[in-house]
């Protein structure tokens, strides 16, 4: 497929140029260059180390810490450059990550928990009508809303991390490894809620270890090797075989 | 005649006993007083500062120069050294102990354990640097906050008496603490305050500034020392180099208590309160310091994370 014409798609909600991230002196990412348009599900798929969650982690901001993790490139957000800014700023722009191992505050209660996610003061007037919204798409949260998150399923907790991400308001919502550790059919539920969020308007990029998983719930895939993207495009015209190839380093198709 | 002997030793050793176990307790409430800003800091944040005691100095000094100036209550001294305590650990967090903190450490390419010795070093320094600046500024002479109580006590039975100043100092460490839990249950900061402490890395997800956030669980900490120093300070005199006994004592308070949790600090200021003055009435006055670090020795041997850890 040749790329679509510019002029005829609409301003893109995150723009990714020439992004390489440090660890120290060692590189994660390989000049990383890819958009995500508003309204989209991006699959991010690659092998354990390609760099996806480090491509994640420089999103919202976590690799700019000094010596210890730097990134080079730019990175925009409705054309405005976030690259440079903190963690709890790019989130006050709306942009937020479901961790990878969900990450609760695990002294916390499930409500409590969502009430962090609605920390920021532009959060604060809505707060309730958030609730509400997270307990319609998560209905069994709502009967455990005391309950405290360390007692909970696996499954449980990635939507309470789901739901603590959606308190935000964000537009874009950034899930790092998302099924990572949960039984299969839990997986289907937590994909099913990520489509009805997707329907609220924001923008999903999921990393996902399983590739025809990834491929069904996106809009846009991309294949990361070695910190380089080596394929992009709608998963109905990259088909099974050249992701996989791509996945796996083995040539064929992967600069096609 | 001999039966009213025995009766009347048996209700002595029992008024004995009365008598530990409430001064104990009052003791733990003035104990609890002087810890409770640490639990909030080393408990929940694990955040360090080894000039916490000579804070309290600072502020019990604070007081006396209020007081020179104004002459009225000590309690409502109050009103200005809480306002600058909080000022002075804000500032102190901010400016200087999170540019310290392992984080930092780590983006300026130092190692995990300097990261985690600085603080340690910085504030050991500052404690030394306060307690000069003290002396220059007030001389080695022992202070004391006059106030109407010193000496005044109340009267629960014939036999049984408490500190009228020792009850304030456990109404208000009740209070404070009451007053701490409502504001990390139910509060947008406290909140945040929390979720910094269990995972500082995720909490900017949520839009916490963690700097900012520890600079504000500082200030509450040395609002609270400001506050216990200025009561210290109109129980007994105080001098210049006295912060690092406070601090040792909040240790150990925090220490019996447990990390992590505000309530563990009134319980384990009434158990080390409660030992000290039995070991004190039963084996001595020299036994009491003693009988304390007994206890906090065998909190270490047997339960190291602290009766009510979380």
């Amino acid at each position: 497929m040749s790329t679509s014409a510019p002029e005829a798609t609409p301003p893109k909600l995150l723009q990714v140029k020439g992004l390489s991230a440090f660890y120290g002196e060692s590189r994660a990412l390989h000049g990383v260059g890819f958009s995500v348009a508003r309204g989209e599900v991006l699959s991010v798929i690659g092998a354990n180390g390609a760099g996806k969650s480090t491509l994640l982690r420089a999103i919202v901001g976590m690799m700019n810490r000094g010596r210890a993790a730097h990134v080079e490139g730019t990175i925009e957000l409705d054309g405005r450059r976030i690259d440079h800014l903190d963690t709890d700023a790019i989130v006050d722009l709306g942009v937020t990550m479901v961790p990878e191992g969900r990450r609760l505050f695990t002294r916390m209660s499930v409500e409590e928990n969502l009430l962090c996610g609605a920390y920021l003061p532009r959060c604060r007037a809505t707060i309730r009508d958030r609730l509400e919204e997270v307990f319609d798409i998560f209905p069994r949260l709502a009967d455990r809303r005391d309950q405290n998150v360390s007692q909970m399923s696996g499954g449980e907790q990635q939507m309470v991390a789901i739901g603590r991400a959606l308190m935000s308001s964000p537009q874009l919502i950034l899930f790092d490894e998302l099924s990572l550790g949960l039984a299969p059919i839990v997986v289907d539920q937590i994909y099913e809620r990520v489509r009805a969020v997707n329907k609220l308007g924001v923008t999903c990029v999921v990393i996902e270890q399983d590739m025809k998983r990834a491929m069904a719930v996106a809009s846009h895939v991309f294949v990361m090797l070695e910190g380089r993207i080596v394929l992009d495009g709608r998963p109905g015209d990259l088909g099974v075989d050249r992701v996989s190839a791509a996945y796996f380093g083995t040539d064929a198709g992967a600069h096609a | 005649m001999d039966q009213s002997g025995l009766s009347e030793d048996v209700y002595w050793a029992l008024i004995d006993v009365a008598n530990g176990l409430l001064s104990g307790a009052m003791l733990g409430g003035y104990y609890a007083l002087i810890a409770i800003g640490l639990a909030l800091t080393f408990g929940v944040m694990r955040l360090v500062n080894l000039a916490h005691g000579d804070m309290l100095i600072v502020a019990a000094y604070l007081a006396v120069v209020v007081l020179q100036f104004i002459p009225i209550s000590p309690f409502l001294t109050l009103i200005l050294v809480v306002p600058v305590m909080f000022a002075i650990g804000y500032g102190l967090q901010r400016f200087l102990l999170n540019s310290v903190s392992v984080q930092s450490m780590e983006q300026k390419g130092m190692s995990t354990g300097f990261g985690l010795m600085s603080p340690i070093l910085v504030t050991f320094g500052l404690s030394i640097v306060i307690a000069h600046a003290l002396l220059g500024a007030f001389a080695s002479d022992a202070r004391i906050i006059k106030n109407s109580l010193s000496f005044s006590a109340l009267r629960l039975s014939e036999d049984l008496n408490v500190s009228t100043l020792r009850l304030i100092f456990f109404c208000v460490a009740v209070a404070i603490l009451i007053a701490l839990h409502v504001f990390l249950r139910r509060t947008h900061a406290g909140r945040a305050i929390r979720a910094a402490s269990d995972d500082a890395e995720v909490a900017p997800l949520m839009g916490i500034n963690t700097g900012r956030v520890n600079a504000i669980a500082s200030g509450i900490s040395l609002a609270i020392a400001g506050v216990a120093g200025v009561m210290v300070g109109m129980s007994r005199t105080f001098q210049p180099f006295d912060g690092p006994v406070f601090l040792l004592v909040a240790f150990g308070v925090v220490i019996v208590g447990g990390l992590g949790s505000i309530f563990g600090s009134l319980v384990g200021g009434i158990l080390l309160g409660i030992t000290q003055v039995l070991a004190g009435t039963y084996f001595g006055p020299s036994a009491q310091l003693v009988g304390g670090y007994m206890l906090i020795l065998l909190v270490l041997a047997v339960r190291p994370q602290g009766l009510f850890a979380r």
